[in-house]
């Protein structure tokens, strides 16, 4: 089922139960379309996380069946893919739920005095 | 590893998932494995990776999947272990020759070979579990 633009926009955080793979997919596509090798370096330097091979497929191909992302006509054999506009709505809902979450956790350390 | 052994192990792994993923991902992955085993990966950890992806694949319901070839695959892997528990359990009966009819003595005479602990209603009779018992404890 392929997630539309107002989704993003109405505040429904769809990438909540999708995993970490797919929210760094996403967040790796938004500078750009990438085929996989090049996801799987570029995540690795933004967050630190190795994606193995068959996590990046599946997740892929989880984003591409919620409309979140798109295939681009293959490169050769590599397949690169990019962000959709209802994706990139459901990225921004995401970072900012957990920018409020993140922000409640602080404040709860700082009250805590830890 | 050496790299030759490496793409065979991942390739065997790739051909595990469905049909409809090789077609249209199977070069691509094989190709990022060799790129990625080139850069140092473990190999074995590249095709545990698509291992599970893999089974994902097959266990995550698909809109083109029809549901009928789901149940038919649950079907065929709860017959196949219904048949082996089946053979499981023929093999028991078959070592207990002593309730074959053929040797059993005439009817009201005790012979030597009347199994003392059958269970009527269920024809079964108790000495199996201690000859399975014997044969484990050799």
């Amino acid at each position: 089922m392929a997630v539309s633009g107002r989704d993003g926009r109405a505040g429904q955080d769809v990438l909540r139960r999708v995993g970490e793979a797919s929210v760094l997919i996403l967040i790796s596509l938004a500078d750009g379309p990438k085929h996989g090798y090049a996801l799987i370096h570029d995540i690795k330097a933004l967050a630190g996380v190795e994606l193995g091979p068959g996590t990046l497929y599946g997740a892929l191909d989880r984003l591409e069946r919620l409309g979140l992302i798109e295939p681009l006509p293959a490169d050769d054999r590599r397949h690169p893919y990019r962000i959709t506009a209802p994706g990139a709505a459901a990225l921004r809902v995401h970072l900012d739920s957990l920018e409020r979450v993140s922000a409640a956790g602080r404040l709860r350390l700082r009250l805590g005095g830890i | 590893m050496d790299e030759a052994r490496a793409t065979r192990l991942v390739e065997a792994v790739l051909r595990c998932y469905p049909a409809r993923w090789r077609r249209r991902h199977g070069q691509e992955a094989a190709e990022l494995a060799a790129l990625l085993i080139r850069d140092g990966t473990p190999a074995g950890s590249i095709a545990w990776s698509y291992l599970a992806g893999a089974a994902r694949e097959w266990l995550t319901p698909r809109p083109g999947r029809r549901l009928s070839t789901l149940a038919c695959a649950l079907l065929v892997a709860a017959g196949s272990l219904g048949i082996s528990a089946g053979l499981l359990a023929s093999t028991v009966p078959a070592k207990a020759a002593v309730t074959s009819p053929a040797l059993r003595p005439a009817h009201g005479q005790p012979g030597p070979l009347e199994p003392a602990g059958v269970i009527p209603a269920l024809g079964r009779p108790r000495v199996i579990s201690q000859e399975a018992r014997h044969g484990r404890s050799r």
